[in-house]
């Protein structure tokens, strides 16, 4: 709010430049002077104490000990060689890796045909609408979302109990909760209306005359989807692919209560490590979240061109 | 595009298919939710199915349960001074970010988006450290408050930067030329344009503090948001009672986003209607 009040700190223009021009950069357009940053000064506040200095103290406490409960300053490797010295923990860290590789690939898979038959099927009127119905669970509570899955999944879930009443079964199946499918499938239902938006602004943009033109030169459907679509694609699904795995990586909630002892991620360890007051074990188990998703990121910096903010 | 479809000897199989898998995603999205609260009014005491007939004595248990009344009014709470401090962090920046000479501004906005985008874990832990090992603070609903608003002012930022975006600057210049100074511009020109913007990001920013759990999992201590209470209830199994508690917050959080989606509509609505009336 503070930032146009600079405006009228504006310095007198070169006189080469009419009044009209200087005016119109003064009032409607860019700002000028210090007074133009002010606005930032709130949020610099806010980040600089509550994000960055945060994010900054959990690396060091990654290389730093807790000795009786007290953190001791001294730098060592000390965690990350604990963290890959117990079996469980680095059985847990691949788990991580190929749960999120896993429930991010079905996401994508299931979402693209989805977005397809949204963008070419479907008339433009209704589109939207269509949209705002898949991103509107997202709007709900997240909690929810995964314990909504309680009630289907699970020895008492609507699954079970409605294969009993059929009788179809008289001993209720175990198979639907706490394993690593049942984290999968909860996650793919978290993260879908991420992928299905991420890949619908990507394909409504589209070309679809190019498409056209690869049929009219003789190229069946299938080989003009592979050949022309998805290579036009591919900044919109590796925007996908980014928005749908990092937040798997720090998943703490559908492992834990769909997951149970046998679902176990990344986060999980983190908050039993926290709760166990072991902060520097736990920073670093973080920190290795923190690495993995910057490893994704250069992995596909080259197809992430950063385009405008605002369009799209 | 239509023609396309003709050259396919299976177009109309193609579409037929992909129709059904559609509806196939649809039902995936929301039977959960459906489930939910149908069990919410199922007389049947385990809370699913068989459903054994209708009732609404869950949601007298809901509206009787002092503990739930607690997490509600904590959650109301916090989510007022979130909404608070969001709205003004995130307007504020959303003017210097659109209109001032600025470097590596695309840098900055996706920067600014980094607390969106990074697990919410990562920010609890993290936050958990530095009030508890560097300040010493008590664990309270402050240290929750401060953490949501990280998570939240992002979405206002935005959402208004965005509306600044679009602004016809035009109508700033023709008040300065009428004479308008810094003030009354701001007061009577740019304020009434963005307000939409900035009510529907205050609007987001009260909805998603509401739902939001695993920041204020590590930063609340001993209290409880609404989010936290089910939490500790889901722990011991599912019960109906959690169920209608469940679907009363859905409800909740579904009536404000629509708010947040229809107001700026509405707003513009009504002050094109006024000034027809004046006319």
């Amino acid at each position: 709010m503070i930032g146009p009040a600079g405006a009228s700190d504006v310095p007198a223009p070169p006189p080469a430049e009419g009044q009209a021009v200087a005016r119109e950069r003064a009032v409607g357009g860019r700002l000028a002077g210090i007074g133009q940053y002010a606005g930032f000064i709130p949020a610099i506040v806010l980040y600089g104490v509550f994000f960055i200095a945060p994010l900054a103290l959990i690396v060091a406490y990654s290389f730093w000990q807790t000795v009786d409960y007290n953190v001791v300053r001294d730098w060592t490797l000390d965690n990350y060689r604990y963290f890959f010295s117990v079996s469980t923990y680095l059985r847990t860290f691949w788990a991580t890796i190929w749960v999120s590789v896993a429930a991010t690939a079905i996401t994508i898979l299931i979402a693209f045909p989805f977005t397809y038959w949204l963008v070419r099927y479907v008339p433009r009127k209704i589109q939207g609408l269509l949209l705002v119905l898949v991103i509107l669970p997202f709007w709900t509570s997240y909690l929810l979302r995964v314990y909504s899955w309680l009630n289907i999944l699970g020895e008492r879930g609507a699954i079970n109990r409605l294969l009993q009443w059929v009788h179809i079964t008289d001993t209720p199946v175990s198979l639907f909760l706490y394993d690593r499918p049942a984290v999968i499938l909860v996650l793919v239902y978290l993260y879908f209306p991420f992928a299905a938006l991420t890949l619908y602004a990507s394909l409504e943009r589209f070309d679809w005359d190019l498409f056209k033109a690869a049929m009219d030169l003789g190229a069946p459907p299938r080989t003009a989807i592979v050949r022309i679509l998805l290579p036009q694609m591919r900044t919109g699904i590796t925007t996908a692919v980014i928005f749908v795995f990092i937040p798997i990586l720090g998943e703490y909630l559908a492992p834990q209560l769909v997951g149970g002892a046998r679902g176990v991620m990344i986060g999980n360890l983190i908050v039993n490590f926290f709760t166990g007051a072991q902060y520097t074990r736990g920073a670093a188990a973080a920190l290795l979240i923190a690495a993995l998703i910057v490893g994704l990121l250069l992995v596909f910096r080259r197809s992430l061109q950063v385009e405008d903010p605002y369009r799209a | 595009m239509r023609e396309a479809e003709v050259v396919s000897p299976h177009a109309g199989l193609v579409k037929a298919l992909l129709g059904a898998w559609a509806a196939l995603v649809y039902l995936f999205l929301f039977s959960p939710i459906v489930l939910l609260v149908l069990f919410s009014f199922n007389a049947n005491k385990y809370g699913t199915f068989p459903f054994t007939g209708w009732t609404t004595h869950w949601y007298g248990e809901v509206f009787g349960n002092y503990q739930i009344k607690d997490a509600l009014t904590t959650s109301l709470k916090v989510a007022a001074e979130v909404t608070l401090i969001s709205t003004v962090v995130g307007t504020a920046a959303a003017f210097p970010l659109v209109r001032s000479r600025l470097p590596f501004r695309s840098g900055i906005t996706i920067g600014m988006t980094l607390p969106i985008m990074i697990p919410g874990l990562l920010i609890g832990v993290s936050l958990l450290i530095l009030m508890t090992s560097f300040f010493h603070v008590q664990l309270s609903v402050q240290t929750a408050v401060i953490g949501q608003a990280v998570y939240t002012t992002p979405f206002v930022l935005l959402l208004v930067a965005a509306r600044l975006q679009g602004f016809d600057t035009s109508l700033e210049r023709a008040a300065s030329d009428l004479g308008a100074n810094t003030f009354n511009r701001l007061r009577y020109v740019v304020l009434p344009l963005i307000m939409p913007a900035v009510f529907a990001g205050a609007l987001f920013a009260f909805t998603l503090s509401l739902d939001e759990f695993i920041i204020t999992l590590f930063l609340i201590g001993a209290q409880n948001t609404l989010p936290i209470y089910i939490y500790t209830q889901v722990k011991f199994g599912i019960t109906p009672e959690v169920n209608a508690l469940a679907s009363l917050l859905l409800a909740a959080s579904l009536i404000l986003i629509a708010f947040a989606f229809l107001l700026p509509a509405v707003l513009r609505r009504g002050r094109n209607a006024v000034r027809a009336g004046r006319a």
